[in-house]
């Protein structure tokens, strides 16, 4: 599991520090960021990342947008994916599950929910 | 002296004109009002998100608040503990240093604990930063509404034109409308049921 190499993507420079001060206290140390879809598409050509938690109101290229680019492209058709947003309208979560998502949580968001999803998602 | 006939004519000209200018500021009054109404709406709605943020930004500081001020009584408790400590080692009372070690251990816990719960509680920034971002969308659509009042009022379409081109340099507002610290429109639960379903 700490082997993971995850990018965490979001525009909020202050949610980014949370997420990634959250992983490191949850054993994922090795974290990348991103500041919107566009960047991360650009980190990912750097970095081979193993799982993407991103944000969805981003500019350049929100969320959406960014898990149905990464889902058209078949090194990452099946890439653990994980949405972490404000975004808790029940038709935005049926979008993002249709778009490929793979686990969804609303924030605020607990440490705890946090991990969980992880590994939920990692279990398949 | 104008004959009957042309004061005829004349006075049938300047009602023409009269009613063209009627009918003129009949148009110019419809398209004033749609733009009032909208305004109109937007005022309340951007005064509630300010409401809403000014709120939650109070609950959030409260709650860090409280974190912070349990982390200060541990600070406390610690130094009276390393003093304890200090009275031990000169009274050569070795034995009873281990239980207060313990003790420091256990509050060096609570306060780390107490530092990550001010941290998770800062993600209501984020939160706090989409509703600004949308009262100040809200207030920047008033604002693009009143300038197309004054350009009907002013008989002018430069206005118009004057506030697309200062659209185009606005900030690129991203936010969700719905972003809240504590009311969630789906819980946890229910998000975890619709995954679960697809798998």
């Amino acid at each position: 599991m700490t082997d993971l190499k995850i990018l965490a993507v979001d525009d909020s420079p202050t949610m980014r520090r949370i997420i990634i001060n959250t992983l490191k206290r949850a054993g994922f140390s090795d974290v990348i960021e991103a500041t919107d879809g566009q960047d991360a598409l650009a980190k990912m050509k750097v970095d081979k990342v193993n799982f993407v938690i991103t944000d969805w109101n981003m500019p350049e290229m929100d969320g959406l947008s960014f898990v149905t680019t990464l889902r058209g492209m078949d090194e990452y058709k099946s890439l653990p994916i994980l949405m972490v947003t404000t975004r808790s309208v029940k038709d935005d979560i049926m979008e993002a599950l249709k778009a490929g998502v793979n686990n969804y949580i609303v924030k605020p968001f607990t440490p705890e929910t946090l991990k969980e999803k992880i590994e939920q998602v990692l279990a398949g | 002296m104008p004959t009957n006939q042309g004061l005829q004519t004349k006075l049938q000209k300047e009602i023409e004109e009269l009613a063209l200018s009627i009918t003129e500021i009949v148009v110019k009054f419809r398209e004033l009002h749609n733009p009032l109404r909208e305004s109109s709406e937007k005022v309340p709605q951007a005064t509630e998100q300010l409401d809403k943020i000014s709120e939650q930004t109070e609950a959030a500081t409260h709650q860090m608040l409280d974190r912070v001020e349990e982390i200060v009584q541990q600070v406390e408790e610690s130094k009276s503990g390393l003093e304890k400590i200090r009275t031990c080692v000169k009274e050569n009372r070795i034995d009873d240093i281990e239980g207060i070690i313990q003790d420091l251990t256990n509050k060096a816990d609570v306060t780390c604990n107490g530092a990550y719960t001010i941290m998770d509680a800062l993600q209501f920034q984020d939160i706090t930063s989409q509703q600004m971002n949308h009262a100040a969308s809200l207030l920047e659509d008033i604002e693009n509404k009143l300038q197309s009042i004054m350009g009907v009022l002013n008989g002018r379409q430069d206005d118009k034109d004057k506030s697309s081109d200062k659209e185009t340099g606005k900030k690129n507002r991203v936010y969700d409308p719905h972003a809240d610290l504590f009311e969630k429109k789906t819980e946890q639960s229910v998000i975890d049921d619709l995954f679960a379903k697809k798998t």
